[in-house]
């Protein structure tokens, strides 16, 4: 896995975050508790001197890891955040695509409508999948949130969409180019706190994290972010290897992106 | 390490896609996983093994054979990264194509010598494109070479084409070189390979690093181009990013177009102040004197910024451009109306006489604007010299300031 400059990257990220609080008038961001949403944030902070300049969302289906929600709580706190929790309901009888498609989907529409947001900062990367690859940095959603991929707004030097450029909202994403291994370079260059799970307990450790049901540990004995750091530069397997709904068939993160999916 | 970011350009059924997975395999930068995961794709497909699959994971793209919207694919080669950025080859996608493309600092460009394929008009465009996008360097790869029994007069031939048109258009002598390959075989990608025995040149990935090391040129005035304000505190300070030269803390600068002088005060970069700031940098200040709103760009005193309402330009159509269109240059949006007087002829390269551009041609155009504005030509100051066109909101083309 490549390492990259992470102050170019981050001249970048903040870039992006700035013009995003420029160009739309209500703008929210995804926050998750996991070492990408919790950069984003830090890169924030940055840019805006201290003080993050719009409410971070976390989709709460109610199964996330205890540890999950003491993060958040513990840091929302210390960093004086606007958080909002949405909290989506669990349909025992579904799993995997469906859980994911019609739960965190569904529990995100129903926060977008009620606060109106026209932008939302998602903490995607390309490295992470095939699909988000494909992604712009400033991508528009139509009303039902659906992704229309094959006809994307021309996005080039520095010109992005806007809200004019939809009549639903525009998804942005400032740290698309990163890749894992800057995210943790970044996170311990800038002492962003870190998730508990995210290093070795007996074995194994979470390498991305979901919720209970579908998140599963990858064999660790990384205790720090350096050693982190190390196991991801010899790496064989992908980050959301530990992801169910991504391995269930074939082309599912394209249709779950496609529906509204994060 | 910084990766380099290359675009890989060239008409479809070229072999772009299958080249990216040829290379990311011989130069051990997919994991397994993903090598497998394409291998199950081919074979649920029923086809042989795809390279390009490693890349194309959009199920319509594999599917169907082709590049819908851009991929990147991260490669390293000795001590360097490289961005492979896959753009897609057919004319409906051009504003796909062009945003990918636009993100690369020099081109490979792919030409298929099997009987049929060769130069086409789409790999002309491209090439114009390139130049348009300032790409200086372009490495082209005349791939297919297996289904032409790697036939040296085969390679000759394109390369003698694509040489008489880089220069009509205005490429540096030297600056754009060649090496024949077969992207599914592996040939000449990173090693010279055995059944090319007549090519002496180095192979591509040894002519990418080369181009990669090529050094680009600036100018050394102060260009920092504001974006907006933000609040701290009590404050409102003003953002904005330098794409030239430095700042400093007491430093006087010139406001434009409003053409007045203002101190600043204090600077922040990446939350902490600051005693001076540089080129890539992005900036909050605090500054005295003046106003600068979001369109605007401060100088340094020493430069001599040229304001007008008048400019000519190279112009890209990507549908037709009407009399009227709106200009976004600078994160400024304005109104202006387009007069063309030349258009490139796509066989030679060459301008000829004309009043409009056909969508995906190129031609020369007086830009006038309804208000003042800064004019810098983009071999000056490649961020500031650059536009794009809207017909009503829709995407009609890209610009470059003479």
């Amino acid at each position: 896995m490549i390492m990259q400059d992470i102050g170019n990257l981050e001249e970048k990220s903040a870039y992006i975050i700035r013009e995003t609080k420029e160009k739309f008038g209500n703008v929210a961001a995804l926050w998750s508790g996991g070492k990408d949403s919790t950069a984003m944030i830090m890169i924030a902070r940055r840019a805006f001197l201290g003080k993050v300049p719009f409410p971070v969302i976390h989709i709460d289906n109610g199964i996330d890891f205890p540890e999950t929600y003491k993060f958040r709580d513990d840091l929302a706190k210390k960093w004086n955040l606007d958080l909002i929790v949405a909290k989506s309901r669990i349909k025992p009888e579904l799993s995997g695509f469906s859980c994911c498609g019609s739960n965190k989907t569904d529990a995100l529409k129903e926060v977008m409508k009620e606060h109106g947001f026209d932008a939302l900062i998602v903490s995607i990367r390309r490295d992470e999948h095939g699909i988000r690859a494909k992604e712009r940095y400033f991508s528009p959603r139509d009303t039902e949130f659906k992704w229309n991929y094959k006809d994307q707004p021309a996005e080039l030097w520095n010109n992005y969409s806007s809200k004019m450029d939809t009549k639903g909202h525009v998804r942005v994403h400032p740290i698309l180019d990163w890749n894992e291994i800057d995210i943790w370079q970044y996170t311990m260059k800038m002492k962003v706190p870190v998730n508990p799970l995210y290093y070795s307990s007996n074995g194994y450790r979470y390498r991305s994290l979901g919720c209970t049901h579908c998140t599963v540990p990858v064999k660790s004995n990384a205790k720090s972010i350096r050693q982190i750091m190390d196991e991801l530069k010899v790496t064989e397997t992908e980050e959301r290897a530990g992801r169910e709904q991504d391995k269930e068939k074939a082309y599912v993160m394209e249709k779950l992106r496609a529906l509204g999916y994060m | 390490m910084d990766i380099k970011r290359v675009t890989l350009l060239g008409n479809k059924d070229h072999g772009k896609s299958t080249l990216i997975g040829s290379l990311l395999i011989a130069t051990g930068s997919a994991t397994k996983q993903r090598i497998e995961e394409a291998k199950n794709v081919s074979r649920k497909l029923g086809r042989n093994f795809e390279p390009g699959f490693i890349l194309d994971s959009f199920e319509e793209e594999r599917e169907g054979g082709l590049t819908i919207d851009t991929t990147r694919a991260q490669i390293t080669y000795k001590d360097a990264a490289f961005e492979f950025i896959d753009v897609p080859g057919h004319e409906e996608l051009i504003g796909n194509m062009i945003s990918g493309a636009s993100y690369g600092d020099f081109a490979v460009l792919m030409v298929s010598a099997k009987d049929g394929e060769g130069i086409t008009e789409q790999t002309r465009r491209h090439l114009m494109l390139a130049k348009l996008l300032g790409i200086s360097r372009v490495v082209v790869a005349v791939n297919k070479m297996d289904a032409v029994a790697y036939k040296k007069e085969k390679f000759e031939l394109i390369m003698d084409a694509v040489n008489g048109f880089c220069t009509n258009i205005g490429f540096e002598p030297g600056s754009v070189v060649f090496v024949p390959i077969s992207a599914y075989n592996a040939d000449n990608l990173v090693k010279r390979s055995a059944r090319i025995r007549w090519y002496v040149g180095k192979p591509l990935m040894e002519l990418v690093y080369e181009a990669a090391s090529a050094k680009k040129r600036s100018s050394n005035g102060l260009r920092l181009l504001f974006q907006g304000t933000i609040k701290s505190g009590r404050k409102t300070l003003y953002t904005g990013k330098i794409v030239n030269g430095r700042l400093q803390r007491g430093q006087k600068i010139r406001i434009m177009p409003v053409g007045r002088n203002a101190v600043v005060n204090s600077i922040y970069v990446k939350g902490k102040e600051m005693r001076t700031a540089s080129e890539g940098q992005n900036v909050a200040l605090e500054i005295f004197g003046a106003h600068a709103t979001r369109g605007c760009v401060g100088f340094d005193l020493e430069s001599n910024p040229r304001c007008g309402t008048e400019f000519n330009a190279m112009v890209f159509s990507v549908e037709k451009i009407p009399k009227k269109v709106q200009l976004r240059m600078n994160g400024s949006e304005l109104m202006a109306d387009v007069a063309v007087f030349g258009e490139v002829d796509l066989k030679s390269g060459r301008i000829k006489e004309a009043h409009s551009i056909k969508p995906l041609g190129t031609g020369k155009a007086k830009i006038r604007l309804l208000e003042s504005t800064i004019i810098e030509s983009a071999i000056e100051c490649p961020e500031m010299g650059r536009f794009l066109l809207y017909d009503s909101g829709r995407f009609a083309g890209i610009g470059i300031i003479d």
